[in-house]
Protein backbone atom coordinates (compact mmCIF):
# COMPACT_ATOMS: atom_id res chain seq x y z
CA UNK A 1 0.00 0.00 0.00
CA UNK A 2 2.55 2.68 1.24
CA UNK A 3 5.14 4.17 -0.92
CA UNK A 4 8.18 5.04 0.96
CA UNK A 5 9.83 7.40 -0.77
CA UNK A 6 12.44 10.34 -0.10
CA UNK A 7 11.29 13.08 -2.21
CA UNK A 8 11.96 17.14 -2.90
CA UNK A 9 8.54 17.97 -1.49
CA UNK A 10 8.70 20.97 -3.17
CA UNK A 11 4.83 22.29 -2.76
CA UNK A 12 5.20 21.84 1.00
CA UNK A 13 7.31 24.49 1.36
CA UNK A 14 10.53 22.27 2.13
CA UNK A 15 13.74 22.83 1.23
CA UNK A 16 14.97 19.40 2.23
CA UNK A 17 14.61 15.65 2.09
CA UNK A 18 11.13 14.68 3.84
CA UNK A 19 10.32 10.72 4.47
CA UNK A 20 6.83 10.85 3.40
CA UNK A 21 4.11 8.29 3.40
CA UNK A 22 2.03 8.40 0.09
CA UNK A 23 -0.88 6.15 -0.83
CA UNK A 24 -0.64 5.54 -4.31
CA UNK A 25 -3.54 6.01 -6.46
CA UNK A 26 -4.69 5.60 -10.47
CA UNK A 27 -3.08 9.31 -11.77
CA UNK A 28 -6.06 10.70 -13.97
CA UNK A 29 -8.70 10.35 -11.24
CA UNK A 30 -7.19 11.42 -7.84
CA UNK A 31 -3.99 13.23 -8.74
CA UNK A 32 -4.96 16.08 -7.46
CA UNK A 33 -5.82 14.65 -3.75
CA UNK A 34 -2.84 12.59 -4.06
CA UNK A 35 -0.66 16.00 -3.82
CA UNK A 36 -2.93 17.15 -1.68
CA UNK A 37 -2.98 14.03 0.77
CA UNK A 38 1.37 14.37 0.26
CA UNK A 39 0.87 17.89 1.00
CA UNK A 40 -1.30 17.43 4.44
CA UNK A 41 1.41 14.06 5.68
CA UNK A 42 4.23 16.36 4.71
CA UNK A 43 3.11 19.07 6.77
CA UNK A 44 1.70 16.94 9.62
CA UNK A 45 4.55 14.21 9.64
CA UNK A 46 7.62 17.20 8.65
CA UNK A 47 8.07 18.58 12.10
CA UNK A 48 7.99 15.55 14.07
CA UNK A 49 9.56 13.08 11.59
CA UNK A 50 12.59 15.65 11.39
CA UNK A 51 13.15 16.88 15.10
CA UNK A 52 12.88 13.07 16.16
CA UNK A 53 15.52 12.23 13.78
CA UNK A 54 17.53 15.17 15.84
CA UNK A 55 20.08 14.49 18.69
CA UNK A 56 21.48 16.43 21.28
CA UNK A 57 24.06 15.15 23.94
CA UNK A 58 24.57 18.64 26.56
CA UNK A 59 25.51 20.22 29.69
CA UNK A 60 23.53 22.70 31.76
CA UNK A 61 24.56 25.94 31.34
CA UNK A 62 27.03 25.62 28.84
CA UNK A 63 26.52 28.80 26.62
CA UNK A 64 27.21 26.54 23.33
CA UNK A 65 24.92 23.59 24.18
CA UNK A 66 22.39 26.68 24.68
CA UNK A 67 22.22 27.96 21.39
CA UNK A 68 21.56 25.20 19.65
CA UNK A 69 18.61 24.55 22.31
CA UNK A 70 17.44 28.04 21.81
CA UNK A 71 17.86 27.73 17.95
CA UNK A 72 15.88 24.48 17.91
CA UNK A 73 12.92 25.99 19.81
CA UNK A 74 12.85 29.09 17.60
CA UNK A 75 12.86 27.06 14.43
CA UNK A 76 10.21 24.69 15.95
CA UNK A 77 11.90 21.65 16.15
CA UNK A 78 10.54 20.54 19.65
CA UNK A 79 10.56 16.85 20.00
CA UNK A 80 14.32 16.16 19.48
CA UNK A 81 15.81 13.33 21.22
CA UNK A 82 18.15 14.55 23.87
CA UNK A 83 20.54 13.65 27.34
CA UNK A 84 21.85 15.92 29.66
CA UNK A 85 25.30 15.02 30.59
CA UNK A 86 27.49 16.02 33.03
CA UNK A 87 30.83 17.79 33.09
CA UNK A 88 31.86 17.36 36.67
CA UNK A 89 31.75 13.27 36.26
CA UNK A 90 33.37 13.70 32.97
CA UNK A 91 30.98 12.16 31.04
CA UNK A 92 31.64 14.66 27.79
CA UNK A 93 34.24 11.81 27.78
CA UNK A 94 32.25 8.81 28.18
CA UNK A 95 32.03 6.53 24.52
CA UNK A 96 28.37 8.02 23.75
CA UNK A 97 29.98 10.92 23.31
CA UNK A 98 33.19 10.17 21.80
CA UNK A 99 31.21 8.14 19.10
CA UNK A 100 29.52 11.52 17.59
CA UNK A 101 32.29 14.17 18.72
CA UNK A 102 36.19 12.27 18.64
CA UNK A 103 37.03 16.41 20.46
CA UNK A 104 34.89 15.00 23.62
CA UNK A 105 33.37 17.80 24.07
CA UNK A 106 29.17 18.93 24.49
CA UNK A 107 27.24 19.93 22.67
CA UNK A 108 27.60 17.06 20.43
CA UNK A 109 24.15 17.06 17.49
CA UNK A 110 23.05 14.58 14.77
CA UNK A 111 20.89 16.21 12.31
CA UNK A 112 19.47 12.90 10.45
CA UNK A 113 22.42 11.97 9.13
CA UNK A 114 24.47 15.00 9.62
CA UNK A 115 26.73 15.93 12.49
CA UNK A 116 26.62 19.20 13.91
CA UNK A 117 29.15 19.40 16.82
CA UNK A 118 29.66 22.92 16.30
CA UNK A 119 26.86 25.29 18.01
CA UNK A 120 27.61 27.88 15.15
CA UNK A 121 27.39 25.50 12.44
CA UNK A 122 24.41 23.85 13.79
CA UNK A 123 22.75 27.14 13.71
CA UNK A 124 23.70 28.09 10.34
CA UNK A 125 22.82 24.65 9.00
CA UNK A 126 19.55 24.86 10.93
CA UNK A 127 18.69 28.24 9.70
CA UNK A 128 19.11 27.33 6.26
CA UNK A 129 17.51 23.89 6.26
CA UNK A 130 14.23 25.37 8.07
CA UNK A 131 14.27 28.59 6.81
CA UNK A 132 10.58 28.68 6.08
CA UNK A 133 9.69 27.51 9.73
CA UNK A 134 9.50 28.88 13.12
CA UNK A 135 10.97 32.38 13.51
CA UNK A 136 13.42 33.98 10.59
CA UNK A 137 16.68 34.44 12.20
CA UNK A 138 19.29 36.09 9.56
CA UNK A 139 17.20 39.82 8.25
CA UNK A 140 17.10 40.39 4.26
CA UNK A 141 18.05 43.76 5.04
CA UNK A 142 21.98 44.04 3.97
CA UNK A 143 22.34 46.42 6.61
CA UNK A 144 20.98 44.62 8.92
CA UNK A 145 22.29 41.31 7.67
CA UNK A 146 26.15 42.45 7.93
CA UNK A 147 25.42 43.72 11.72
CA UNK A 148 24.27 40.43 12.70
CA UNK A 149 27.23 38.60 10.78
CA UNK A 150 30.01 41.33 12.78
CA UNK A 151 28.57 40.64 16.14
CA UNK A 152 28.15 36.95 15.96
CA UNK A 153 31.71 36.79 15.20
CA UNK A 154 32.44 39.39 17.92
CA UNK A 155 31.14 36.65 20.27
CA UNK A 156 33.95 34.51 19.84
CA UNK A 157 36.02 37.05 21.06
CA UNK A 158 33.75 37.89 24.31
CA UNK A 159 33.51 34.30 25.04
CA UNK A 160 37.86 33.76 24.59
CA UNK A 161 38.39 36.50 27.47
CA UNK A 162 35.57 35.18 29.41
CA UNK A 163 37.00 31.76 29.44
CA UNK A 164 40.83 32.79 30.16
CA UNK A 165 39.37 34.09 33.56
CA UNK A 166 37.15 31.12 33.96
CA UNK A 167 39.22 28.57 33.28
CA UNK A 168 42.46 30.16 33.99
CA UNK A 169 43.07 27.60 36.84
CA UNK A 170 42.20 24.91 35.00
CA UNK A 171 44.20 25.66 31.40
CA UNK A 172 47.27 26.86 33.02
CA UNK A 173 49.36 24.76 35.19
CA UNK A 174 50.35 26.34 38.74
CA UNK A 175 54.17 26.94 37.59
CA UNK A 176 52.87 29.02 35.23
CA UNK A 177 50.60 31.32 36.73
CA UNK A 178 51.48 34.73 36.49
CA UNK A 179 49.47 37.61 38.43
CA UNK A 180 50.00 39.75 35.32
CA UNK A 181 48.69 37.58 33.62
CA UNK A 182 45.55 37.77 35.54
CA UNK A 183 45.45 41.14 35.91
CA UNK A 184 45.38 41.34 31.94
CA UNK A 185 42.83 38.95 31.62
CA UNK A 186 40.67 41.06 34.25
CA UNK A 187 41.52 43.86 32.28
CA UNK A 188 40.51 42.70 29.02
CA UNK A 189 37.52 41.32 29.81
CA UNK A 190 36.08 44.63 31.34
CA UNK A 191 37.29 46.42 28.10
CA UNK A 192 35.82 44.06 25.84
CA UNK A 193 32.40 44.56 27.85
CA UNK A 194 32.50 47.81 27.65
CA UNK A 195 32.23 47.35 23.95
CA UNK A 196 29.12 45.64 23.87
CA UNK A 197 27.35 48.36 26.69
CA UNK A 198 28.02 50.54 23.27
CA UNK A 199 26.82 48.32 20.66
CA UNK A 200 23.85 47.88 22.54
CA UNK A 201 23.18 51.21 23.05
CA UNK A 202 22.67 51.96 19.70
CA UNK A 203 20.05 49.43 18.80
CA UNK A 204 16.81 48.49 19.91
CA UNK A 205 16.38 45.53 21.69
CA UNK A 206 18.83 43.40 20.02
CA UNK A 207 22.12 42.99 18.68
CA UNK A 208 21.33 43.58 15.02
CA UNK A 209 18.15 46.36 15.33
CA UNK A 210 15.12 46.12 16.31
CA UNK A 211 14.71 41.72 15.37
CA UNK A 212 15.86 38.70 17.67
CA UNK A 213 18.53 37.23 14.83
CA UNK A 214 21.25 34.85 15.04
CA UNK A 215 23.52 37.15 16.88
CA UNK A 216 21.41 36.98 20.08
CA UNK A 217 20.80 33.33 19.55
CA UNK A 218 24.70 33.24 19.93
CA UNK A 219 25.24 35.95 22.41
CA UNK A 220 22.34 35.81 24.87
CA UNK A 221 23.89 32.63 26.64
CA UNK A 222 26.98 33.69 27.47
CA UNK A 223 25.50 37.23 28.94
CA UNK A 224 23.61 35.33 31.11
CA UNK A 225 26.56 33.22 32.06
CA UNK A 226 28.13 36.55 32.86
CA UNK A 227 25.07 37.31 34.95
CA UNK A 228 24.94 34.00 36.67
CA UNK A 229 29.26 34.78 37.52
CA UNK A 230 27.70 37.44 38.80
CA UNK A 231 28.33 40.47 37.03
CA UNK A 232 26.83 43.30 38.20
CA UNK A 233 24.45 45.08 36.88
CA UNK A 234 25.08 48.66 38.32
CA UNK A 235 28.30 48.38 36.19
CA UNK A 236 26.61 46.92 33.51
CA UNK A 237 23.59 48.23 32.91
CA UNK A 238 22.74 48.04 29.36
CA UNK A 239 23.64 43.98 28.96
CA UNK A 240 21.36 43.92 32.41
CA UNK A 241 18.33 45.44 30.17
CA UNK A 242 19.46 43.24 27.30
CA UNK A 243 19.37 40.25 29.81
CA UNK A 244 16.15 41.14 30.98
CA UNK A 245 14.10 42.15 28.02
CA UNK A 246 15.10 38.50 26.55
CA UNK A 247 14.87 36.22 29.52
CA UNK A 248 11.27 35.66 29.16
CA UNK A 249 11.67 35.10 25.57
CA UNK A 250 9.39 31.92 24.67
CA UNK A 251 13.03 29.47 23.31
CA UNK A 252 15.32 31.18 25.83
CA UNK A 253 12.20 30.49 28.92
CA UNK A 254 12.06 26.81 27.95
CA UNK A 255 15.65 26.38 27.56
CA UNK A 256 16.73 27.63 30.94
CA UNK A 257 19.77 25.90 32.52
CA UNK A 258 17.80 23.04 34.97
CA UNK A 259 20.79 23.70 37.50
CA UNK A 260 20.54 27.20 37.58
CA UNK A 261 17.23 26.78 39.36
CA UNK A 262 18.16 24.32 41.97
CA UNK A 263 21.72 26.29 42.46
CA UNK A 264 23.39 29.74 43.33
CA UNK A 265 25.16 30.69 41.35
CA UNK A 266 29.00 32.30 41.85
CA UNK A 267 30.29 35.95 42.06
CA UNK A 268 33.37 35.43 40.05
CA UNK A 269 32.19 38.36 38.11
CA UNK A 270 31.59 40.95 40.58
CA UNK A 271 34.53 42.91 40.64
CA UNK A 272 34.37 43.51 36.27
CA UNK B 1 30.26 46.91 -6.01
CA UNK B 2 34.18 46.19 -5.60
CA UNK B 3 34.96 49.69 -6.02
CA UNK B 4 32.46 50.78 -2.98
CA UNK B 5 34.77 48.67 -1.39
CA UNK B 6 37.81 48.59 1.44
CA UNK B 7 39.98 46.10 2.38
CA UNK B 8 42.76 46.96 5.19
CA UNK B 9 45.01 43.73 5.48
CA UNK B 10 48.14 42.49 6.54
CA UNK B 11 50.47 40.20 4.36
CA UNK B 12 50.26 36.13 5.23
CA UNK B 13 47.52 37.58 7.83
CA UNK B 14 44.92 34.43 7.59
CA UNK B 15 41.84 36.31 8.64
CA UNK B 16 42.89 38.94 5.89
CA UNK B 17 43.66 36.09 3.34
CA UNK B 18 40.38 34.95 3.76
CA UNK B 19 38.33 38.05 2.89
CA UNK B 20 41.20 38.33 -0.53
CA UNK B 21 39.90 34.76 -1.14
CA UNK B 22 36.12 35.60 -1.12
CA UNK B 23 36.75 39.06 -2.65
CA UNK B 24 38.15 36.61 -5.60
CA UNK B 25 36.04 33.59 -6.00
CA UNK B 26 33.08 36.11 -6.00
CA UNK B 27 34.86 38.15 -8.88
CA UNK B 28 34.76 41.76 -7.28
CA UNK B 29 38.48 42.56 -7.93
CA UNK B 30 39.13 46.07 -8.26
CA UNK B 31 38.29 46.78 -4.45
CA UNK B 32 40.14 49.44 -2.75
CA UNK B 33 43.08 47.78 -0.77
CA UNK B 34 45.61 48.82 1.80
CA UNK B 35 48.48 47.07 2.40
CA UNK B 36 49.27 47.80 6.50
CA UNK B 37 52.66 46.79 8.53
CA UNK B 38 51.58 44.61 12.07
CA UNK B 39 55.39 45.30 12.76
CA UNK B 40 54.95 48.81 12.13
CA UNK B 41 51.50 48.59 14.63
CA UNK B 42 49.97 50.39 11.24
CA UNK B 43 46.81 48.42 12.37
CA UNK B 44 46.60 51.26 15.50
CA UNK B 45 46.79 53.53 13.34
CA UNK B 46 44.09 56.34 12.89
CA UNK B 47 42.94 55.03 9.41
CA UNK B 48 42.10 51.51 10.70
CA UNK B 49 40.71 53.02 14.01
CA UNK B 50 38.39 54.81 11.95
CA UNK B 51 36.70 51.73 10.35
CA UNK B 52 37.51 49.10 13.05
CA UNK B 53 37.34 50.49 17.07
CA UNK B 54 39.14 47.08 17.96
CA UNK B 55 42.04 48.24 15.92
CA UNK B 56 42.58 45.08 14.28
CA UNK B 57 43.25 43.72 10.57
CA UNK B 58 40.92 42.80 8.34
CA UNK B 59 39.03 45.96 8.23
CA UNK B 60 36.56 45.99 5.45
CA UNK B 61 33.84 48.44 4.09
CA UNK B 62 31.08 48.27 1.66
CA UNK B 63 29.81 51.66 0.97
CA UNK B 64 28.61 52.36 4.14
CA UNK B 65 28.42 48.73 5.74
CA UNK B 66 31.55 47.81 7.77
CA UNK B 67 32.15 44.22 8.86
CA UNK B 68 35.75 43.71 10.17
CA UNK B 69 35.42 39.71 10.91
CA UNK B 70 36.67 37.42 8.54
CA UNK B 71 33.89 34.84 8.59
CA UNK B 72 31.48 37.60 8.84
CA UNK B 73 32.72 39.30 5.36
CA UNK B 74 32.32 35.81 4.13
CA UNK B 75 28.86 35.22 4.67
CA UNK B 76 27.89 38.56 4.30
CA UNK B 77 29.44 38.26 0.31
CA UNK B 78 28.27 35.13 -0.39
CA UNK B 79 25.12 36.35 0.65
CA UNK B 80 24.76 39.56 -1.32
CA UNK B 81 26.92 37.89 -3.76
CA UNK B 82 25.27 34.57 -4.29
CA UNK B 83 24.96 34.70 -8.14
CA UNK B 84 28.22 35.69 -8.97
CA UNK B 85 31.21 34.20 -9.17
CA UNK B 86 31.96 30.52 -7.62
CA UNK B 87 28.64 29.46 -5.46
CA UNK B 88 30.27 28.62 -2.16
CA UNK B 89 27.45 27.03 0.06
CA UNK B 90 26.47 24.11 -1.60
CA UNK B 91 23.07 23.26 -1.90
CA UNK B 92 23.37 19.23 -1.31
CA UNK B 93 23.26 18.81 2.70
CA UNK B 94 25.48 16.53 2.82
CA UNK B 95 28.22 19.32 1.66
CA UNK B 96 26.66 21.84 3.17
CA UNK B 97 26.54 20.09 6.91
CA UNK B 98 30.18 19.33 6.35
CA UNK B 99 30.90 22.89 5.40
CA UNK B 100 29.58 24.58 8.69
CA UNK B 101 31.12 21.73 10.46
CA UNK B 102 34.57 21.97 9.04
CA UNK B 103 34.15 25.89 9.29
CA UNK B 104 33.91 26.48 12.15
CA UNK B 105 36.36 23.48 13.51
CA UNK B 106 38.44 25.70 11.71
CA UNK B 107 38.58 28.56 14.34
CA UNK B 108 39.86 25.82 16.74
CA UNK B 109 42.38 24.72 14.25
CA UNK B 110 43.31 28.68 13.51
CA UNK B 111 43.77 28.85 17.36
CA UNK B 112 45.95 26.14 17.77
CA UNK B 113 48.35 27.22 15.24
CA UNK B 114 48.06 31.00 16.15
CA UNK B 115 49.05 29.42 19.90
CA UNK B 116 52.23 27.52 18.28
CA UNK B 117 53.18 30.26 15.52
CA UNK B 118 52.59 33.77 17.64
CA UNK B 119 53.74 32.54 21.15
CA UNK B 120 55.87 35.02 21.43
CA UNK B 121 53.63 38.07 19.73
CA UNK B 122 50.37 36.92 22.82
CA UNK B 123 52.34 36.34 25.63
CA UNK B 124 54.75 39.19 27.34
CA UNK B 125 58.64 38.27 28.11
CA UNK B 126 58.16 37.39 31.91
CA UNK B 127 55.15 34.64 31.29
CA UNK B 128 56.79 32.13 28.59
CA UNK B 129 57.75 28.86 29.54
CA UNK B 130 58.96 25.99 27.78
CA UNK B 131 56.22 24.00 29.41
CA UNK B 132 53.25 26.08 27.68
CA UNK B 133 55.64 25.94 23.99
CA UNK B 134 55.60 22.06 24.89
CA UNK B 135 52.06 21.46 25.56
CA UNK B 136 51.08 23.90 22.45
CA UNK B 137 52.55 21.81 20.09
CA UNK B 138 51.33 18.52 21.70
CA UNK B 139 47.95 19.76 21.11
CA UNK B 140 48.56 21.42 17.86
CA UNK B 141 49.72 17.50 17.09
CA UNK B 142 46.65 16.39 18.32
CA UNK B 143 44.73 18.75 16.09
CA UNK B 144 46.68 17.88 13.09
CA UNK B 145 45.86 14.36 13.48
CA UNK B 146 42.12 14.97 13.43
CA UNK B 147 42.22 16.82 10.21
CA UNK B 148 44.91 14.11 8.26
CA UNK B 149 41.96 11.92 9.11
CA UNK B 150 39.19 13.84 7.68
CA UNK B 151 41.10 14.51 4.56
CA UNK B 152 41.73 10.48 4.47
CA UNK B 153 38.16 9.92 4.52
CA UNK B 154 37.21 11.91 2.11
CA UNK B 155 40.05 10.68 -0.44
CA UNK B 156 42.48 12.07 -3.02
CA UNK B 157 41.13 15.33 -4.84
CA UNK B 158 38.68 16.35 -2.26
CA UNK B 159 38.19 19.34 -0.44
CA UNK B 160 37.22 20.07 2.81
CA UNK B 161 33.45 19.68 2.56
CA UNK B 162 33.81 17.08 -0.03
CA UNK B 163 33.96 17.40 -4.41
CA UNK B 164 33.45 21.17 -4.17
CA UNK B 165 35.53 23.98 -2.83
CA UNK B 166 33.33 25.70 -0.54
CA UNK B 167 33.57 28.43 2.46
CA UNK B 168 35.17 25.68 4.23
CA UNK B 169 37.99 25.87 1.99
CA UNK B 170 38.42 29.93 2.04
CA UNK B 171 38.50 30.12 5.74
CA UNK B 172 40.88 27.00 6.54
CA UNK B 173 43.40 27.26 3.51
CA UNK B 174 45.31 29.90 4.91
CA UNK B 175 45.51 28.28 8.17
CA UNK B 176 47.19 25.86 6.13
CA UNK B 177 49.22 27.78 4.36
CA UNK B 178 50.54 28.87 7.28
CA UNK B 179 51.44 25.73 8.89
CA UNK B 180 53.86 24.98 6.06
CA UNK B 181 55.26 28.57 5.53
CA UNK B 182 56.41 27.64 9.03
CA UNK B 183 58.05 24.36 8.20
CA UNK B 184 55.21 21.70 8.62
CA UNK B 185 56.50 18.37 7.24
CA UNK B 186 54.45 17.39 4.75
CA UNK B 187 55.71 13.58 5.00
CA UNK B 188 54.39 13.56 8.18
CA UNK B 189 51.01 14.93 7.19
CA UNK B 190 50.93 13.96 3.67
CA UNK B 191 47.37 14.33 2.90
CA UNK B 192 47.15 18.05 4.70
CA UNK B 193 50.22 18.34 2.03
CA UNK B 194 48.17 17.00 -0.84
CA UNK B 195 45.10 19.61 0.02
CA UNK B 196 47.73 22.28 0.38
CA UNK B 197 49.20 21.58 -3.13
CA UNK B 198 45.53 20.98 -4.74
CA UNK B 199 44.48 24.32 -3.60
CA UNK B 200 47.31 26.76 -3.93
CA UNK B 201 46.89 26.30 -7.22
CA UNK B 202 43.41 27.89 -7.65
CA UNK B 203 43.10 31.35 -9.12
CA UNK B 204 41.95 33.00 -6.27
CA UNK B 205 44.55 32.25 -3.87
CA UNK B 206 47.26 32.76 -6.77
CA UNK B 207 46.00 36.05 -7.14
CA UNK B 208 45.98 36.79 -3.56
CA UNK B 209 49.16 34.76 -2.05
CA UNK B 210 51.17 37.08 0.87
CA UNK B 211 53.32 39.12 -1.28
CA UNK B 212 56.32 39.19 1.79
CA UNK B 213 56.18 34.88 0.77
CA UNK B 214 57.08 35.73 -2.60
CA UNK B 215 59.74 37.93 -1.97
CA UNK B 216 61.18 35.79 0.65
CA UNK B 217 59.87 31.93 -0.25
CA UNK B 218 61.73 30.59 2.46
CA UNK B 219 59.62 31.46 5.87
CA UNK B 220 60.23 30.50 9.56
CA UNK B 221 60.87 26.75 8.84
CA UNK B 222 62.41 25.54 12.00
CA UNK B 223 58.57 26.26 14.18
CA UNK B 224 56.75 23.73 12.87
CA UNK B 225 59.74 21.37 11.98
CA UNK B 226 59.26 19.23 15.25
CA UNK B 227 55.26 18.99 15.10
Amino acid sequence: MGLNSTNRMWWAGAWYKTRLLCISVPLLTSFTSHNIFCLLSAVALHSETMAKDMTLLWGSGSPPCWRIQIMLEEKQLQGYNQKLLSFEKMEHKSQEVLDMNPRGQIPTFKCGNHILNESYAACFFLENQYKSQGNKLIPDSPDAQALMYQRMFEVFTLVEKLVEIVLYNYKVPEGERHDSAVQRNKEALTAELKLWEGYLKKTDCCLAGKEFTLADVVFFPSVAFLFRLGLSSEHHPVLAKYYNSLKDRASIKATWPPTWQLTPGSDMMKNI
Amino acid sequence: MAKDMTLLWGSGSPPCWRVQIMLEEKKLQGYDQKLLSFEKMEHKSQEVLDINPRGQLPSFKHGNIVVNESYGVCFYLESQFKNQGTKLIPDDTDQQALMYQRMFEGLTFYDKVAAVIYYEYYVPEGERHDSAVKRNKEALDTELKLWEGYLQKLGAGSYLAGPSFTLADVVVFPTVANLFRFGLSAQRYPKLGEYYGLVKERPSVKASWPPHWLENPKGDEDTLKDV
